[in-house]
């Protein structure tokens, strides 16, 4: 035995010792030995059906756990690919913006604000829309509570 | 650790659903037992036990294999019967003090001569009303010393608590079950 239950012999020697003379510790030590072995005779099991329902329901989970895995992943990507095509179609469309001026003799100022609003404007409207179709539900939320 | 720690750690990271099954069937009777003792109810005592085996396969990344996978078990184990206790009232195990509700089902014991079996059977069922009576701090110190022979330091790591408070809950236990032993009226 290690750790904090080890005891030196000497101390198991003097444990011994005392416990041979000293009436109170022996009774004690005697109703502990018996309380433990009534302790550990006591049966108690898991039923089958117990554990055949919980194995169900960690596998039911372990399997939504998975989808949900692969789901995640699934945004992952397309979020990676979204902001990649995003980046090359900024390029593009930069350059292509650029050109535009030039062949409509434009200041360089106005053909880079019309880049941003065409960049901004599709964000906006999605934002716009996404507020209010909120504020729509917040309504009625309000409504039904009263 | 040992080598089946570090595999199911390694299992568990997988979510390995197989490893689970085997782990469910090893530790059913050991885990059921504790939960049983630490709440005093059957009934949820198995919903917890379902519990702490969906949070093994959700939390199984966290088990860490120096330490032996009964002692983490049973610390998630705690935990769901801590985090139950509280939603009906705000305190750690002390909801389980006091429960004179329901008590301990001790089911028969195996083939034996009638004489020894009732004699056995009686002294079950008195250690089992004593340990209903006893707070669930001092059960679940005994369940874990003396059914699952676990170290004081294993206890202590399970119940977070200070060593000196895991042997003196075993002592008061103990002697707290005395009584009961002597054959305390059921």
């Amino acid at each position: 035995m290690t750790g904090p239950e080890a005891l030196s012999g000497a101390d198991q020697a003097w444990l011994a010792a005392h416990v041979e003379t000293c009436v109170s510790c022996r009774a004690f030590a005697e109703n502990a030995r018996e309380t433990i072995h009534a302790l550990r005779a006591i049966p108690i099991a898991a039923e089958r059906s117990l554990v055949a329902t919980t194995q169900m329901r960690v596998r039911r989970r372990a399997l939504e756990l998975q989808r949900h895995r692969e789901r995640l992943w699934l945004v992952s990507v397309s979020c990676i690919a979204v902001t990649l095509c995003a980046l090359l179609s900024a390029v593009a469309l930069w350059r292509g913006f650029e050109w535009l001026g030039a062949r409509a003799q434009l200041a360089s100022l106005v053909w880079q604000v019309g880049f941003l609003v065409f960049c901004v404007t599709p964000a906006l409207v999605v934002g716009i829309l996404l507020l209010a179709r909120d504020t729509h539900l917040a309504d009625h939320t309000g409504s039904y509570q009263g | 650790m040992t080598q089946e720690s570090t595999e199911i750690a390694r299992g568990l990271r997988r979510r390995d659903p197989d490893l689970l099954d085997r782990l469910i069937e090893q530790y059913q009777h050991r885990l059921l037992r504790y939960l049983l003792y630490l709440t005093g109810r059957r009934e949820l005592a198995e919903d917890l036990f379902q519990e702490t085996w969906i949070r093994v396969l959700e939390r199984g990344h966290q088990f860490n294999d120096k330490y032996a996978f009964s002692t983490w078990l049973f610390a998630v184990a705690r935990n769901l019967a801590i985090d139950h206790m509280r939603r009906k009232q705000p305190a750690s195990l002390d909801g389980l003090l006091n429960d004179d509700e329901v008590p301990f089902e001790v089911p028969a014991t195996g083939q034996a001569s009638a004489f020894d079996l009732t004699l056995q059977r009686e002294q079950n069922e008195q250690i089992a009303a004593g340990m209903q009576h006893l707070p669930a701090e001092y059960r679940e110190a005994l369940v874990l010393r003396f059914q699952e022979g676990m170290s004081l330091e294993e206890i202590a790591r399970v119940a977070r608590v200070p060593l000196g408070t895991v042997k003196s809950r075993i002592y008061r236990g103990l002697s707290a079950l005395e009584p009961w032993l002597k054959g305390a009226p059921l």
